[in-house]
């Protein structure tokens, strides 16, 4: 200021452009401080200690829409806030003042006539006397809607990425769930077919007086139900029944199919246990349900009795084959016979089909043997040309005879491990025979213990 | 495993349909849908020609016996010509030699 009342020359020059300038300079000269006070872009106010308002600048009345009559020695500043602004004020907003003697960039909201509300950033400070008692406050009002607008809107922000996230973490929370729910019901399924699979098996076989048995069953995959069955059951007090087959096809419709074979050759055995009786009735029970119907399915089995002799030296059996591979008499003596049964037909192709039935006696160390044809049919070579087969079958068998039930079926189950991939279908195996008679005095190896 | 082919013609018999390759549990169901869309008159004479069969198992003879029925329902034949020696020993294993009209090849069924 002082370099510009200095200007040794204000309008000697004759310069235009100098001339304005000094215009503009001269201007702010005249920019006396009252009109610096009433029109400066914030707010001014000074109160008593009280708060009853003592001046105000004409920018603060024209916010709030208000007469310096109204306002002036009529209201203290809290009038001039809100509720909620006010009630900052007096538990906050005064006591620090008071306290500190100064106060800024205090967050409140004024009422503006006509019911809005204008947010604003307070500073105070109070005027002491020279005696250092406190005088008057000032206080300067700065509009800060455009700072609430950009708090408001980094809140909807933050707002928004809150419920993204949540909607994320359900949204996650269900895919869980639905995981879950899927593993529940994988093994309710698993449980369901476990379930199936033993009502199509029995548990274990029953102990029969004078006969050992002995079977394994191969299951091509665990989640597939087998497609082959057998059963050992008492008929009456010396004749046991039993059986063992295979259904065409695979899975549950298979699982169906030998759920009624099994059911109806035991309840056929009941009626009449003669074996050609009995696979006549299988006959015409699945002819009746499946082929008559348009859909063929049928199953191979060999369906028998047998009959244990009184001094458990020797047992009779009666079979009937519909279909299926001949039994197999693996004799005491080395020898391998099959029980063949001509002319045996696939069961519930036709209407009527004929069952032969034979008969043998299995003397004691004889032992009987049933198989299906997963045995047979397994690949010993890279392709299907290359399968097991009868012959090789009943060489493995005489090669080891003669062997009890169990010894057959364990030495089968390890011929079963040796096919690996080759070995893709089930496989059921049921073997039973008569004990050979047990040599009368100990090994000498056992009298020297 | 091989892929099954099923082609058909028409001869003044009837049709003759010739299965080449596996018919198994996997591929059985395309020989039923094939032999279901003919359409057999009575007295006719459908062949199923199994010379180039190289595997069948208890589906195929699902398959066969389907088409048994399929031409008794028309009131026609149904022959299977060229089984080769393990299927023929299957199908009497399982008693359907007697079921099926059995020829040596497609020529002379």
């Amino acid at each position: 200021m002082c370099g510009i009342n200095q200007d040794p020359e204000p309008s000697g020059t004759g310069d235009g452009t100098g001339t304005g300038t000094n215009a503009v300079f001269t201007a702010l000269l005249e920019d006396s401080v009252e009109e610096l006070y009433e029109s400066a872009p914030c707010g001014y106010l000074s109160t008593l200690m009280d708060g009853t308002i003592a001046k105000i600048n004409t920018t603060l009345l024209g916010w709030l829409g208000m007469d310096r009559e109204t306002v002036v020695g009529r209201l203290r500043f809290a009038d001039l806030l809100t509720v909620g602004g006010k009630l900052y004020h007096e538990t906050h907003f005064a006591p620090l003042l008071r306290m500190r003697g100064e106060i800024s960039g205090i967050a409140l909201e004024m009422k503006v006539t006509g019911g809005g509300r204008l947010p604003v950033l307070i500073s105070s400070v109070v005027k002491h006397g020279s005696e250092g008692e406190p005088l008057l406050i000032r206080t300067t009002v700065f509009d800060a809607s455009d700072r609430r607008t950009y708090e408001e809107e980094l809140l909807r922000r933050k707002q928004e990425a809150e419920q993204a996230r949540a909607e994320a973490e359900r949204a996650r929370a269900e895919a869980e769930q639905a995981r879950r729910q899927a593993e529940a019901d994988r093994a309710q399924l698993a449980d369901a077919l476990a379930v199936l699979q033993q009502s199509l098996l029995p548990a274990s076989l029953p102990l029969v007086p004078g006969l050992e048995t002995a079977v394994h069953y191969h299951t091509a995959s665990a989640n597939r139900l087998g497609g082959d069955f057998y059963d050992l059951f008492p008929i009456d007090d010396t004749r046991w029944g039993f059986f063992l087959g295979d259904v065409c096809g695979k899975g549950p419709e298979a699982a169906a199919l030998t759920s009624l074979t099994r059911y109806t050759l035991r309840a056929a055995a009941f009626h009449d246990p003669e074996p050609a009786v009995a696979l006549t009735t299988l006959n015409s029970v699945l002819h009746d349900r499946y082929t008559a119907t348009g859909d063929p399915r049928y199953c191979t089995a060999v369906f028998g009795i047998v009959e244990p002799g009184a001094e458990h030296d020797q047992a009779t059996v009666r079979l009937a084959s519909g279909g299926h591979p001949p039994a197999l008499i693996v004799r005491a003596g080395g020898q391998v016979d099959s029980l063949p049964t001509p002319g045996g037909m696939l069961v519930g192709v036709l209407p009527t089909a004929p069952f032969t039935t034979a008969e043998a006696t299995l003397a004691a160390g004889d032992t009987l043997l049933l198989y299906t044809d997963g045995l047979t049919e397994a690949r010993t070579g890279p392709t299907r040309k290359n399968l097991y087969g009868e012959e090789a079958l009943y060489a493995f068998v005489a090669a080891r005879a003669p062997s009890a039930p169990q010894e057959v079926i364990t030495a089968l189950t390890g011929l079963l491990g040796s096919f690996g991939d080759g070995l893709d279908d089930d496989t059921a195996l049921l073997a039973f025979g008569v004990p050979a008679a047990r040599p009368h005095t100990l090994p000498a190896t056992d009298h020297l213990r | 495993m091989s892929p099954l082919t099923i082609t058909g013609r028409d001869t003044t018999t009837g049709p003759v349909v010739e299965v080449v390759g596996d018919l198994d549990y996997a591929h059985a169901t395309a020989l039923r849908q094939q032999v279901e869309r003919l359409t057999l008159r009575p007295g006719q004479r459908l062949v199923v020609d199994l010379a180039s069969l190289e595997f069948c198992d208890s589906s195929g003879i699902t398959a066969l016996l389907a088409a048994r029925q399929h031409a008794q329902a028309a009131g026609a034949d149904i022959v299977l010509s060229g089984v080769p020696t393990n299927t023929l020993r299957v199908l009497t294993i399982v008693g359907l030699d007697r079921v099926f009209t059995i020829r040596p090849d497609a020529a002379t069924a």
